[in-house]
């Protein structure tokens, strides 16, 4: 079954169409880079699948529940109560990572699971040290994020995300808000997480990071999917002329 | 969140609606509540001890006692002394406060002293007559019956030249405020009544001294909401028992005002 | 404790200034009895002051969060009505305000009032209008919150409430916690507007000392009162921002 079923999706804002049907599915354990121009729309694609923007027309699907039903091309969403269950089976990771300042650490991790979840509160906080530690970050536990560097509140927001168990990670240009060096440490965190067959659907303009990391790319261009598939294919040897043009352009 | 934000919104609506129902019922015993304003020797003021005093407070207490009634001293601020009379909040106001000028809009008792309005400079200061203040900065209290005498409806010509002859005509807030203006020098003369002067200058002869010229004559009165002749004829006629008994004389020479007053001669 | 001494300045320097007026107009430094006097009556008129100034801090803060969710509310009406309410709060004299809420029951109504309503009246017109201020004080507090820490809080599950109270509320603190703590020194001065409506606070005592003993010391005794609670306010409140600070 698939984790995750967009199906012919519309979203405009005001007269300007940014997502013109698209349909997307990815399987469990998969990791799916979406690649493309800036104003291709990949981002409001993810705000979409995440919920953070409603979408007008179109299916969203996560694990067979139906977020939101296609009803004679208008999307219905779900039921409050519904959505709330639905949204526990992914997790989204902010270009900016978007830490709560006033928490440390720690309590970044553990608030929601605690909180929102209602799960043990010691339980969670021994998770959450063993997640700090695979990000090699345990020592920072009592530290506020405003002490931390770029690369490190990445990985403190990515151990947020994890601390609640999600099925699927949403990753929406993890590393551009990071100096080029730093990009490598995130990239180590997420290959990580794909050996571990942890399912990611990563929205991102860094090609090489695409090639290292994901099972499939996609690449989106005006609001449409121009081309998909293995990276090596869609990178190296596009047939599409606009993604050949991308690609030239960023190398 | 919610629910703590219901109680604060509900603990501020029933303190609101408390005074509402106390204004409704309440006064059990007659109460007499005089407004005046405390800032004005020897009439209406606080005494060393903190507790409001002066000529017509006790002389309003002598008349609560002889009606059986039970005194209210209400300071007010002399600004918002009509809304305060109109609205019920204060039943008079007895506090050196000049008839003339204001026959219309209030009802008044009959007068109980006679009151001049004098100007008071620097001692030692050059102004010697009226005719000295030309070119001169004059303060007065606002809306005090020194500005009426100079410049409202009823003013005599002679006064309506006297003040055209001053540089300019300050109104200040109160008479103390303006007596510091006079020693700032920032003002050169204050008009004010014979009484507030005197006890002034009492207090401060080696600063102030009076011109022997009087700009005008002038009487005070109880004066009361208009048209309450009710609550007037019964002041006025304890007020007449307490001349009788020779308490009103008395006091009137606590405060050295014997000359002043004009009843119970 | 490094502190200790530059308290020690500002409090010398505030009792200073009076002393050198006294020593001017002719006042011994022997006389501390009518010092004392000024003191005493002046402290009298404190408890009134601080009446008014407690219970307005009291309800004018909760009531300019309320103030502040409606203006900021979805609903046009509640939204227009409440913009209009803070542009006349903030756009007419407070002195005003206080005579309105004093005397309208009686101007509109024809409710006869007590004298006890003074006290209440004092209260409700500070803290009507001090809400206003707060409201707004809040507003820009809640806006310099990013967008993303809601969307973060959304995507981790946090429901509406939790998000205000654990994500924006704390922030929202930190940001307004300088202008609050120039509201509440503003509030502390304020105060002696009340008399407008013959509410007897410490500078209403002042003014009639002062024109009892035809003096104007008993007005600098008064300002030193407020000083000496202003900094108080100031000493207080700087704690409170260091704490809240310590996260930046």
């Amino acid at each position: 079954m698939n984790l995750l079923e967009i199906k012919n999706i519309k979203k405009s804002f005001g007269d300007l169409e940014v997502l013109k049907d698209i349909s997307i599915s990815v399987a469990e354990g998969e990791v799916v880079s979406i690649l493309g121009p800036s104003g291709s729309g990949k981002s409001t694609l993810l705000r979409c699948a995440t919920m953070l923007e409603t979408m007008d027309s179109g299916s969203l699907i996560y694990c067979g529940e139906n977020a939101a039903t296609d009803v004679n091309g208008k999307s219905v969403y779900a039921p409050k109560k519904d959505l709330k269950r639905i949204q526990n089976y992914f997790g989204l990771v902010f270009q900016n990572f978007n830490l709560f300042p006033h928490y440390t650490v720690l309590k970044n991790i553990t608030d929601a699971p605690v909180h929102v979840q209602k799960r043990d509160k010691e339980e969670v906080e021994k998770e959450a040290m063993a997640l700090l530690k695979q990000m090699g970050i345990e020592d920072k536990f009592d530290y506020y994020p405003s002490q931390l560097s770029g690369g490190q509140q990445q990985r403190v927001a990515i151990a947020r995300a994890l601390a609640m168990n999600p099925k699927l990670l949403f990753f929406d240009e993890p590393t551009s808000a990071l100096d080029p060096e730093l990009t490598s440490e995130i990239l180590r965190v997420l290959r990580d997480l794909a050996a571990e067959k942890m399912t990611m659907v990563i929205v991102t303009h860094e090609i090489e990071f695409a090639r290292n990391v994901s099972d499939r790319v996609i690449f989106m261009d005006e609001g449409y999917i121009v081309e998909q598939g293995a990276p090596e294919k869609v990178i190296d040897n596009p047939d599409n002329d606009r993604v050949r043009a991308f690609l030239a352009k960023i190398k | 969140m919610k629910k703590a934000l219901a109680i604060i919104l509900a603990v501020v609506m029933i303190i609101t609606a408390v005074p509402m129902l106390l204004a409704g019922c309440g006064s059990e015993s007659k109460k007499l509540v005089v407004g005046f304003d405390s800032e004005f020797p020897p009439y209406g003021y606080k005494d060393d001890n903190g507790e409001y005093t002066g000529f017509d407070l006790e002389v309003a207490e002598a008349v609560c006692k002889e009606l059986g009634w039970e005194l209210v001293k209400q300071p007010i601020d002399w600004n918002s002394k009509d809304m305060e009379l109109n609205s019920g909040t204060i039943d008079c106001i007895w506090n050196g406060f000049t008839i003339q000028g204001r026959e219309d809009d209030y009802t008044f008792s009959k007068p109980y002293v006679d009151n001049s309005q004098v100007v008071v400079v620097k001692k030692g200061s050059d102004i010697k007559s009226l005719g000295d203040l030309k070119g001169k900065v004059v303060a007065v209290q606002d809306d005090s019956s020194a500005l009426e005498a100079l410049t409202g409806e009823d003013a005599t010509d002679a006064n309506k030249k006297l003040c055209a002859s001053f540089k300019e005509l300050q109104k200040l807030a109160d008479y103390n405020n303006a007596l510091m203006n006079l020693d700032a020098g920032s003002v050169d003369a204050v008009c004010m009544d014979i009484g507030v002067a005197s006890y002034n200058i009492k207090n401060n002869a080696d600063k102030y001294t009076q011109l022997s010229d009087i700009i005008s004559t002038e009487q005070y009165g109880i004066g009361f909401k208009k048209g309450n002749t009710e609550l007037k004829d019964t002041v006025e006629g304890a007020l007449d028992k307490v001349v009788e008994s020779g308490k009103f004389t008395e006091l009137a020479e606590k405060y050295e005002l014997q000359d002043a007053v004009c009843l119970g001669k | 404790m490094k502190k200790r001494p530059v308290i020690a300045v500002f409090v010398f320097a505030a009792l200073l200034v009076p002393a050198l007026f006294a020593s001017c107009s002719g006042i011994s430094g022997s006389d501390v009895n009518w010092f004392m006097g000024v003191v005493y009556q002046l402290s009298n008129g404190m408890w009134a002051s601080l009446l008014l100034f407690g219970c307005t801090i009291l309800f004018s803060m909760p009531l300019g969060l309320l103030v502040c969710f409606a203006r900021r509310s979805r609903f046009k009406v509640i939204e227009l009505i409440t913009k209009f309410y803070i542009s006349i709060m903030r756009g007419t004299p407070l002195m005003l305000q206080l005579l309105v809420v004093y005397f309208a029951p009686y101007y509109i109504f024809k409710i006869s009032l007590s004298s006890e309503y003074r006290t209440y009246a004092a209260i409700i017109g500070f803290a009507l209008n001090y809400a206003a201020y707060f409201a707004e004080i809040y507003r820009s507090g809640i806006e310099a919150v990013p967008k993303g820490h809601h969307e973060a809080a959304k995507v981790l599950g946090y429901s509406k409430s939790q998000t205000f109270i654990k994500i924006v509320f704390p922030q929202m603190v930190r940001h307004t916690l300088p202008p609050v703590t120039n509201e509440i020194i503003t509030l502390v001065k304020d105060t002696s507007l009340a008399f407008a409506i013959a509410y007897i606070d410490m500078f209403k005592i002042a003014k009639e000392l002062s024109a009892q003993q035809s003096n104007i010391m008993p007005l600098f005794v008064a300002g030193l009162f407020y000083y000496i609670f202003n900094f108080v306010v100031s000493f207080v409140m700087g704690k409170i921002e260091k704490r809240a600070k310590r996260y930046e």
